[in-house]
């Protein structure tokens, strides 16, 4: 039973095994997920410090991981909470983030569990700092959120390389989203996204307001612009300049990079 | 690490049901402020989530039996200032009480429980605890000075 919940605090911090490994009863930092389900949940509590040395010394390389599985949990309203034992520590192990780089090695299967995992365990952590702050205590090991966050970022930019790839591949769209260059009313061009309407742009009273064009007003504004734009940036390098030949009088053998 | 704004398929009669994949919502379990019925879970959940969506989600990715959803948005304070005099605001944010079926009850645990904390023998925590104790006490005056500080002569 706790298995699966042990699962998801490996599954959500494991990436490499430092060299020394304290093993609290809890948390693992493991590299390999696939000896996890084959041991049976009450020997998994039992054996937890020597069993966790015995899978992790043989298991080191990338390649020796299959994939992943997790059991359906059945604990219900308990996954808000940490495993009993860590109630009260004030430090809670757990492992690196997962990195991009080791999320492309995973199938699509996998990702997906393994994003409900992470999911799962920030709203753990999130109900955890709630509490901190209502009992005016310190959370233990804070940094856990961040390494959630960033690995379900990393997850994301993953399934998002895939979904562009497979894209490019079958229609050979850049953008999962239809858009165009647009200019709005001060003159700037910019990509506008289209969104989704129930009815044609010529009925849209709203999207009408928006005026995808410059009126011929804004045009000397739009000069002025131009020219304060200009006028910045000739001052810019008349000062860069300045500063360059000041130097060259006072170093003369001075090497300027070529900026 | 921002995430994009996510825009939803417009929704029209006749639709296929809308699935989200790997969503990013997340609900915090809260102490109630008030006493709630024992069947009833407090969340704290993002404001673009509904009562479906909140049902839904404790259903597939807890299997937790959900009964009724209420919910309702807390507003956060705009009242405290920062040393500039701007107003601050406290974000808003939405609360969901959950009646959970099936007969179900919920109390919301002790999660920090007082523990014993002494460190077991021999470790690295007893002996930094020794020398903590010993700089400390280097450190306090001579008892028969009777609480008088150093600053006082003789």
């Amino acid at each position: 039973m706790a298995a699966s919940s042990s699962a998801g605090r490996v599954l959500t911090l494991c990436k490499q095994f430092q060299n020394v490994f304290r093993i609290s009863s809890a948390i693992n930092t493991k590299h390999c997920t696939a000896t996890l389900t084959r041991c049976q949940p009450h020997l998994y509590r039992e054996t937890s410090p020597l069993a966790a040395l015995s899978w992790c010394s043989p298991v080191s390389a990338v390649s020796q991981c299959r994939a992943l599985h997790t059991t359906v949990s059945r604990r219900g309203l308990d996954e808000f909470f940490d495993l009993p034992e860590n109630w009260g520590e004030e430090n809670v192990k757990s492992g690196a983030p997962w990195t991009a780089k080791h999320l492309r090695t995973k199938s699509n299967e996998d990702l997906h569990k393994l994003w409900y995992v992470l999911l799962k365990e920030k709203n753990m952590l999130l109900s955890l700092e709630q509490e901190s702050r209502r009992q005016r205590l310190q959370m233990p090991s804070p940094e856990r959120l961040k390494k959630v966050s960033r690995s379900m970022f990393r997850l994301e930019t993953v399934v998002k390389e895939r979904e562009t790839a497979l894209r490019l591949l079958q229609t050979g769209q850049e953008k999962g989203r239809p858009g165009a260059w647009r200019r709005n009313i001060f003159g700037y061009t910019y990509w506008y996204r289209y969104k989704e309407y129930a009815i044609p742009w010529y009925m849209n009273k709203r999207y009408k307001r928006k005026r995808f064009f410059t009126p011929k007003f804004v045009q000397p504004h739009i000069r002025l612009r131009l020219e304060k734009h200009l006028r910045g940036k000739a001052r810019e390098a008349s000062l860069q300049r300045g500063n360059r030949s000041k130097l060259k009088e006072k170093f003369p053998q001075m090497k300027v990079s070529a900026s | 690490m921002p995430v994009t704004r996510l825009l939803y398929p417009l929704y029209q009669l006749g639709n296929p049901q809308l699935r989200i994949f790997r969503p990013n919502w997340f609900l915090t379990l809260v102490r109630p402020g008030k006493e709630q019925p024992p069947d009833t879970v407090q969340f704290r959940t993002p404001m673009e989530m509904t009562k479906y969506d909140i049902k839904n989600y404790l259903e597939n990715i807890y299997n937790v039996p959900v009964g009724a959803v209420r919910t309702r948005i807390q507003f956060g304070s705009n009242k405290k200032r920062n040393h500039r005099n701007q107003k601050i605001k406290q974000p808003d944010y939405k609360v969901a009480y959950v009646q959970l079926a099936q007969g179900q009850t919920f109390s919301f645990p002790d999660v920090f429980p007082e523990k014993d904390k002494t460190p077991e023998e021999g470790s690295m925590e007893e002996m930094k605890q020794k020398y903590m104790e010993d700089e400390e006490q280097r450190q306090k005056l001579d008892p028969r000075r009777g609480g008088v500080t150093d600053w006082f002569g003789l």
